[in-house]
């Protein structure tokens, strides 16, 4: 039978069929049994990249890192700025919280506005001798050389609020004056108020002993649930040492009209002298006021304390952390989790979009390209 | 047609190892006889047909059966390094007609078979690039109908319908040379 025209132009294909040289062959075999070894452009003293499927994760786990960072840095920038506030809504000290001993910061009053204080009191000895003398020009410069290092006059104030439930209000109001009293602080004014869930509660302005104030804070945190819980100090160093060097200074000059009275010859110049002693007087009277009120606000610290009811903070386990807690931490945790996936994924997301045009892109090329070669 | 199996890439990497030594086995020449067609250089094409069959290897774990058979997916990334390595050269594809040297062929198949298949040789360069390309997967490859379509993307009818007509333009050309 003859070959048909196709069947000897398919034989005449085949035996066009281009070969192999045996060598490539050989080695080709060799290459494949050792399983192809990576015949990469690189030097072969560089490591191998890694594979795209570990830069991806590598990359999406160092965007969530960054992620991380950045949300708890705003986080720490945004809390610090709290304390600040409730600060400044007691009303009792300036903006300075947390002052090292060492730290001078700017006095709160100056020596000029102890002149406005009311009577005085018998405080001003005492200090005088616990006060060291300090030159009058370095308190006028509030320079930081101007306050001795070794002691510090600091005013201190702290503000609590508690959770409760309605019917535990009395019990721990009853706690709340055990604490003060127990730390030999003042309960300057006290409030308790019954009724339904937020409306009961109970406030306290307390004066603390400020060598007691952290012993009396530990205390009424064991009272109950902490809502909140702010302290706050303020550097009061400047003013006292300042009253304390004016006073100084008045009574000397006290003493000094004292014995120009005692030499005065004539009785008009005793009456002037005594009017200028009745002044002095005056002025070393308010001095000695004002710096008893500094020394008080040294001594003892203002607490203002709540005790609130409703909310979620409020716990039937007196402060035990229970249940309910665990869910509200596990809420919380959830949420911080959820917020920082959120960031992570703004910050991915416009990366992986532009990665994935650019791929698509680059893949469309690549495919006209292709097909540009054969046309 | 020999056929051989890539193990899917849930099964054990030795028998996906095992698969794939058996379809390299089965594949080598005939991958080259392609890829040598197209690129009518023996040197680049030993280059490319090295270098398709490494890039099969990385992949081997990826292959899906359910996409194709083993023999269309390798001819597919053997047909794409050999086209990126014609970009590469910056030059249009020029399926060789001679790769192998007619005159060249034994001397006992005689003065016809040598004429012959001169004048087929010439008439593959007349044909356009892209059906020499269906002529040596076809008959230098031996890939069926159903795996040139899957190597070129498109239907096996339409890969059926445009082989014959290579088929007649060939035939046609030869003709046109004797």
């Amino acid at each position: 039978m003859e070959p048909t025209r196709d069947d000897q132009l398919i034989a005449d294909l085949q035996a066009l069929r281009p070969t192999p040289r045996p060598q490539f062959t050989a080695e080709l075999d060799a290459r494949a049994a050792a399983g192809f070894p990576r015949r990469s452009w690189l030097p072969q003293t560089l490591p191998s990249l890694p594979p795209l499927r570990l830069l991806i994760p590598a990359g999406g786990a160092a965007a969530i890192l960054l992620a991380i960072v950045f949300a708890l840095s705003t986080g720490g920038g945004s809390d610090s700025n709290a304390p600040e506030q409730q600060g400044s809504s007691s009303g009792l000290l300036s903006q300075v919280e947390k002052v090292p001993d060492h730290a001078v910061p700017e006095p709160s009053a100056s020596a000029g506005e102890a002149s406005a204080a009311g009577e005085a009191s018998g405080a001003a000895a005492e200090v005088e001798s616990s006060v060291p003398a300090a030159p009058e020009r370095t308190l006028a410069s509030k320079a930081p050389a101007a306050v001795p290092f070794h002691h510090r006059d600091v005013e201190r104030s702290a503000e609590i609020t508690l959770a409760a439930d309605p019917k535990d209000v009395d019990d721990d109001a009853a706690r709340v004056f055990e604490a003060v009293h127990a730390n030999n602080g003042i309960v300057m004014r006290s409030s308790t108020q019954e009724g339904r869930p937020g409306e009961a509660g109970a406030t306290f302005d307390l004066l603390i002993p400020s060598a007691k104030l952290d012993d009396a804070m530990a205390a009424f945190s064991d009272i109950d649930a902490v809502r909140s819980r702010h302290e706050a100090t303020a550097d009061i160093t400047a003013p006292t040492v300042a009253s304390a060097e004016l006073l100084k200074e008045s009574r000397a000059r006290i003493d000094s009209l004292l014995a120009q009275l005692e030499a005065a010859e004539t009785e008009e110049e005793q009456e002037a002298i005594e009017a200028e002693l009745r002044h002095e007087r005056r002025h070393a009277g308010r001095l000695a006021t004002q710096l008893s009120h500094l020394h008080k606000r040294a001594d003892y610290s203002r607490v203002s304390l709540r005790i609130e009811t409703g909310g979620k903070e409020s716990s039937d386990g007196g402060g035990a952390w229970g249940i309910d807690d665990a869910l509200d931490d596990a809420g919380h945790v959830l949420t911080v989790a959820a917020a920082v996936t959120l960031i992570a994924l703004a910050v991915l997301a416009p990366i992986a979009l532009i990665a994935l045009l650019a791929w698509l892109g680059h893949r469309a090329w690549v495919r006209r390209e292709r097909r540009r070669v054969l046309s | 047609m020999e056929q051989t199996l890539v193990a899917e890439a849930k099964d054990a990497p030795r028998e996906a190892d095992l698969a794939f030594d058996r379809l390299y086995r089965s594949s080598r020449d005939d991958v080259y006889a392609y890829v040598a067609g197209l690129l009518r250089d023996a040197t680049a094409a030993e280059e490319v047909t090295a270098a398709a069959f490494e890039r099969a290897y990385r992949k081997r774990n990826r292959f899906d059966p359910r996409r194709g058979e083993p023999r269309a997916w390798l001819f597919g990334i053997a047909r794409n390094a050999a086209l990126d390595e014609l970009r590469r050269r910056g030059r249009q594809a020029e399926l060789a007609a001679e790769p192998a040297d007619p005159r060249t062929l034994a001397a006992d198949e005689g003065a016809e078979h040598s004429e012959r298949r001169l004048a087929v040789s010439v008439a593959l360069e007349r044909l356009q690039p892209g059906e020499r390309e269906l002529i040596a997967l076809k008959f230098f490859a031996g890939l069926e109908n159903r795996e040139i379509a899957r190597v070129l993307g498109t239907s096996e009818s339409n890969a059926g319908t445009k082989l014959h007509r290579a088929m007649t333009k060939l035939r046609e050309a030869c003709d046109g040379t004797d």
